[in-house]
């Protein structure tokens, strides 16, 4: 039986996202299937890694003994010796256990994980792991840079001015008076690598405007300001796959402009904001699947979906987010999230893809793409040594 | 070594010990003859609290406190032998207090059901002998007409039809739920208010010369025979000695009035010329045209001479048919107009576990776990034929109480499921699972098979194996004191 380590947690704005993600949508179907063995892997707000049967149970996170469990328990070593294992004292010290991974299913929302961190630690321990890999983490969770290779590429986005943090916080009013040159109220302030739609605002006006940046600017290094699409449909399109692609359907959040897709609407009200209705749990029954929309609509936003995911260079899995102009039938590539929030299984149940089918086929996907790159030529012998 | 070790320590659990004997006494319905066979079918003690949790009760708390100072006192007894062995030299006290001490699991287990018995012999059953007996007056004074509903299956659903149908144009009254019998008869007799123009009895028989008594008491003017199935086959041995006590209703209405399910394989060699058949061809002359099915309902037509009758209903699957013709026909025959029929099917619906279907993680699921005959499974494997899906998935623990039969009814299991070509089979792992692995065999099943260790895990997490497009039927349920 194959192993596979499921990680989880970490130090991001995200984290407490991702212990859903890990436990309920891929530790749950992946020991559902009785495929694979299990491995937990908790990171601590402040980076401390932990592997243990009991980091699978919910319960400790919400009642908050996990942090009597990280007083009690020692740290997860990581061995890289012909792959990645696992090492861990027990709690005398005296008896050490290991495991062998041969799997990684990163579950890390945010920094220091799905922004390509963890994938690189990943590529240098040689372990197949799911999902996207570093370069494609990496530009997918700064929406700056995908914005920009996605100009690069013919892929029409919305307007947008960039700010840093120092810019808004020495000279806030020189970025105020860019984005009155360059773009018109109302505009989206948001956070350039965060996702879960945290630190995200929309502005009217100037006041509006100085208070997003401020907040954007508490959250990253780095601010995309961005014209608001008029007559908008916002939709979002979760993908799998390495070449060839599998599309889930085109989901079209059930939000107003004013009221849109923030962190509360998406995780804690379960529904629209506001009404707390639509759904039972968590991201489920905020959307419309599929989106309604004309059909020769629906279908160019599911190209342009999955002509992105291309050009970023995505495998494994991502959710691809488009606004949609139903005036001017444009449709502008708006993000891309390597990891959506608990795999948008509800998403994929909708399309017939269940949730343990989903986790199998991502596994596969990934073992797929790390065989394939163990094909490729790292290094080759040069004299170039011995020329000194 | 270890599990063996495990098991003998939950005997001495207090915590754990009397709660676990005090749930087999309630999941057999304080029956102490099939408490006790539990009790002796039981090889680890610490699986036998599986599907639910002791239900506290007051009849539950008084027999959980019984149960520790019974076990105190005996402990104090075995302790207070081992002293005077110790302290006044008491030859053999110390062999007879350790026995004493280690036998209590054992000794309680059998006394706790002393106060069941008495309470049985001299409280319980005096009343209800004596309600029966009333009742008996109640019901034979009564001018309604009285429909008596026996079957080995099918008969609170048949009886629920019949209710919401004739309820439409008639004052109707029926034995509540799946209460069938004397006793609950009796209640229901109790609850009458004298004006009803039709009182609905369902006949619930559990051995030879139930069905039999039930008609001397509740005085039937018509009858209505469901169906014919190996059940309860631990008191009536065969199907045919099932069928005789089943049959007795007609005897006692002179094959008069008795409306028999011709759809039932078992009930064809009780089947008298005067009886009138209902099937998914029609009942009383009537003719079932257009018969349509999907996961909404079961809609058709009923035509005679020159009239039409078109019913829809929320009732799933092929073997409804029947049923509803018999329910429709009769409504007819008793003068209600065509519009209040329409209404009556249209207003039946589906009893809990019976059928009902449900939408899950986009996938849908029919919830048939209530059944438990072979007629069911039939019943559930047509639907899954007679239905589209992209992916068909049948799951079931298997049937209880099959008796003799056990490996013949599992076999032929296994061949129904086979042909309805489902794409994965799902299995609740137990002493009939390698049977119906047989009868898929035997049946050519070329899909997968999954067994479940776990069947809770399974139920619980469906969500987790099914998506949208996917149909899963879920047939029979498999209680703990089956296990």
């Amino acid at each position: 039986m194959e192993t596979v380590a499921v990680i989880f947690g970490g130090r991001s704005a995200e984290h407490d996202v991702s212990i859903i993600t890990a436990l309920s949508a891929i530790i749950k179907p992946l020991e559902l299937s009785k495929k694979y063995r299990v491995e937990a892997i908790y990171i601590t707000k402040d980076g401390a890694w932990y592997w243990d049967e009991k980091l699978k149970d919910l319960d400790l996170y919400k009642s908050g003994k996990i942090k009597d469990f990280t007083r009690k328990n020692q740290p997860v070593s990581l061995k890289f010796e012909g792959g990645l294992t696992l090492v861990k004292s027990g709690r005398q010290g005296l008896r050490k256990s290991s495991r062998k991974i041969d799997v990684v299913f990163p579950a890390m929302h945010g920094t220091y994980g799905e922004d390509g961190a963890l994938m690189g630690l990943l590529d240098m321990a040689t372990v197949a792991y799911v999902g996207c890999d570093l370069a494609s983490s990496t530009i997918a969770m700064d929406k700056i840079l995908s914005k920009e290779i996605a100009i690069a590429n013919q892929i029409p986005v919305t307007k947008f001015v960039k700010a840093t943090r120092d810019e808004i916080n020495q000279d806030i009013e020189t970025v105020i008076k860019r984005v009155n040159a360059n773009l018109s109220y109302p505009v989206f302030v948001k956070p350039t690598h965060l996702g879960s739609s945290i630190g995200i605002s929309r502005a009217a006006n100037e006041t509006a405007l100085t208070n997003g940046l401020e907040v954007a600017a508490h959250y990253d290094d780095a601010v995309l300001i961005e014209e608001e699409v008029p007559n908008l449909v916002e939709v979002t399109l979760p993908i799998i796959g390495n070449d060839d692609l599998t599309p889930a359907l085109l989901e079209q959040p059930l939000t107003k402009p004013e009221d849109f897709f923030d962190f509360d609407t998406k995780y804690l009200r379960g529904g629209k904001k506001g009404k707390g209705q639509g759904g039972a749990k968590g991201s489920q029954g905020y959307s419309k699947i599929p989106a309604e929309l004309p059909k020769d609509l629906y279908k160019k936003a599911l190209e342009l979906g999955l002509r992105t995911y291309r050009t970023v260079g995505c495998q494994g899995i991502a959710r691809v987010d488009m606004l949609i102009d139903t005036k001017s039938t444009a449709v502008y590539f708006n993000e891309i999230n390597p990891l959506p929030g608990s795999l948008y299984a509800h998403n994929w149940h909708a399309a017939g893809i269940s949730s343990v089918e989903l986790v199998e086929r991502l596994v596969t996907l990934a073992k797929d793409r790390f065989n394939a790159q163990q094909k490729l030529a790292t290094t080759f012998d040069t004299n170039f040594l011995q020329q000194f | 070594m270890k599990n063996f070790i495990k098991a003998i320590t939950v005997f001495y659990t207090p915590k754990t010990y009397p709660r676990t004997i005090v749930y087999m006494l309630q999941t057999t319905d304080y029956q102490p003859a099939a408490y006790l066979k539990w009790f002796w079918r039981t090889q680890n003690f610490n699986k036998v609290i599986v599907r639910r949790t002791l239900n506290e009760t007051k009849a539950a708390k008084q027999l959980l406190i019984g149960l520790y100072i019974g076990i105190t006192l005996q402990l104090l007894l075995g302790l207070l032998y081992i002293f005077l062995w110790h302290w006044h030299n008491l030859a053999g006290g110390l062999v007879f207090g350790v026995a004493v001490i280690i036998s209590y699991p054992i000794i309680w287990a059998h006394l706790i059901t002393v106060p069941l018995v008495g309470a049985r012999i001299l409280i319980v059953h005096p009343k209800e002998k004596a309600k029966i007996l009333a009742s008996g007056r109640i019901f034979k004074k009564h001018k309604a007409i009285k429909i008596a509903i026996a079957g080995s299956y099918g008969k609170t659903s048949m009886k629920e039809l019949l209710l919401a149908v004739l309820s439409e144009g008639k004052n109707v009254a029926a034995t509540p739920a799946n209460m069938n019998v004397a006793s609950s008869h009796a209640i229901f007799a109790e609850s009458l208010s004298g004006k009803e123009d039709i009182l609905l009895i369902e006949y619930g028989e559990g051995g030879p010369g139930d069905v039999k008594r039930f008609a001397q008491t509740t005085h039937p003017t018509h009858g209505i025979i469901t169906g014919l199935a190996p059940a309860h086959l631990d008191h009536y041995k065969s199907v045919e000695a099932a069928g005789e006590d089943i049959f007795s209703l007609a005897q006692y209405l002179k094959n008069k009035n008795i409306y028999v399910n011709s759809e039932s394989p078992s009930t064809e060699t009780f089947i008298q010329p005067e009886f009138n058949l209902y099937n998914q061809k029609g009942a009383l002359g009537w003719v079932v045209r257009d018969i349509k099915i999907n996961l909404k309902g079961t809609s058709f037509s009923l035509k005679k001479a020159n009239k039409e009758i078109a019913v829809k209903s929320t009732l799933l699957g092929r073997h409804q048919v029947g049923p509803i013709a018999l329910s429709v026909t009769l409504a007819e025959h008793f003068g209600m107009s065509s519009e209040q029929i329409i209404a009556g099917v249209a207003s039946a619906k589906s009893f809990e576990h019976r059928m009902q279907a449900y939408q899950l993680s986009g996938g849908w699921v029919i919830d048939d776990t209530y059944n438990g005959n072979i007629e069911g499974v039939r019943a559930g494997t047509q639907l899954l034929i007679d239905l589209s899906a992209k992916r068909k998935i049948y799951v079931t623990p298997g049937l209880v109480d099959q008796g003799k039969e056990n490996e013949g009814v599992h076999l032929e299991m296994g061949r129904l499921i086979a042909g309805s070509k489902p794409d994965l089979v799902v299995l609740m792992k137990n002493s009939v699972t390698d049977f119906i692995v047989k009868g898929l065999k035997f049946g050519g099943y070329k899909g997968t098979t999954r067994i479940e260790e776990n069947p809770l895990q399974f139920y619980n997490n469906l969500g987790d194996f099914i998506a949208s497009g996917d149909i899963v039927l879920m047939q029979n349920d498999w209680p703990d004191n089956y296990a």
